[in-house]
């Protein structure tokens, strides 16, 4: 059993009283929360030079209908570029089903998955590179076959 | 008028001989361009389970093209139950992922149209959530007259 712990701390001075928001959650398995993950994909990254959309997650790598983590980063440096982030087979676009959202150059997400469609990605440029890092915490992985 | 958002995983046993230290963090800006975000909602709310919820505004209830509209969503389960109690969150009415006690996410929303909507489905029980949107451009519903 591993540990792992995520913290997130989010202010904001956009109301005349300032915000600070901070979230701390140590990871564990569907099944019983006093047991922490203890698998990973590992920490990757992706460069991208043309906008066609690519599968970063592969669900049937990973056990369906469990309590996964998928975090990702852009690491680019750009406001003006973006990754589409979806909840699909192949595709991530504006409005395809289900595309979560755009994640700008130094933006980060952190979403529970559930494991059971892959997680899908596409830059919205062809002229400008764009690094995408990204990792899965994973409650339980099934083991490639021969 | 800036709101930052910072994030930390550690791990010092999950790959032994590799401790696991990630950290980053982003300012919140308007679609494309690096003004701030100047608008939130956020609040705390008690959610009985075998319903579907939806958590924000449709894209409808936004102004401009729902497309460039950048928003984020932080959700935190602050329920202290067994495994049971869990939120499904997703889009629309597919699931992507679920929110056992003490999770919290943070994602970018892309409120595309009204069909991609954020949506919560507690289970187990009563599920109580704190969360907090942070946007640009939500419009207000009209008042009766």
């Amino acid at each position: 059993m591993a540990t792992i712990n995520a913290n997130a701390t989010i202010s904001s001075d956009i109301a005349s009283y300032p915000v600070t928001i901070s979230g701390e959650m140590t990871m564990t398995k569907s099944a019983n929360p006093s047991v922490g993950l203890e698998e990973t994909t590992g920490l990757r990254t992706k460069k991208f030079t043309t906008t066609t959309a690519a599968v970063i997650v592969e669900h049937d790598e990973l056990t369906d209908d469990k309590a996964h983590k998928v975090y990702i980063r852009n690491a680019s440096g750009s406001r003006a570029n973006f990754f589409y982030v979806a909840y699909n087979a192949s595709a991530a676009a504006a409005a395809e089903a289900e595309t979560i959202g755009k994640l700008y150059g130094g933006d980060w997400m952190l979403m529970p998955y559930n494991g059971n469609v892959n997680i899908t990605v596409a830059s919205s440029t062809a002229t400008e590179t764009q690094y995408l890092e990204y990792m899965v915490f994973a409650d339980g992985i099934e083991a490639a076959k021969g | 008028m800036a709101t930052t958002a910072q994030i930390s995983i550690t791990s010092a046993d999950l790959m032994p001989g590799s401790a696991l230290n990630i950290t980053a963090s982003t300012t919140l800006t308007k679609a494309g361009v690096t003004a701030d975000l100047d608008q939130k909602e956020s609040g705390v709310i008690k959610l009985v389970s075998g319903t579907e919820y939806r958590l924000g505004p449709l894209a409808t209830e936004m102004a401009g093209d729902a497309h460039d509209i950048a928003s984020y969503l932080y959700v935190h389960n602050k329920t202290t139950e067994d495994a049971t109690y869990y939120v499904d969150w997703g889009i629309h009415e597919t699931m992507i992922g679920r929110l056992y006690a003490g999770d919290w996410m943070f994602i970018p929303w892309n409120a595309s149209d009204d069909g991609a909507e954020i949506e919560i489905e507690p289970q187990g029980g009563t599920n109580i959530i704190e969360y907090c949107l942070f946007n640009s451009d939500v419009i207000l519903p009209s008042a009766a007259a």
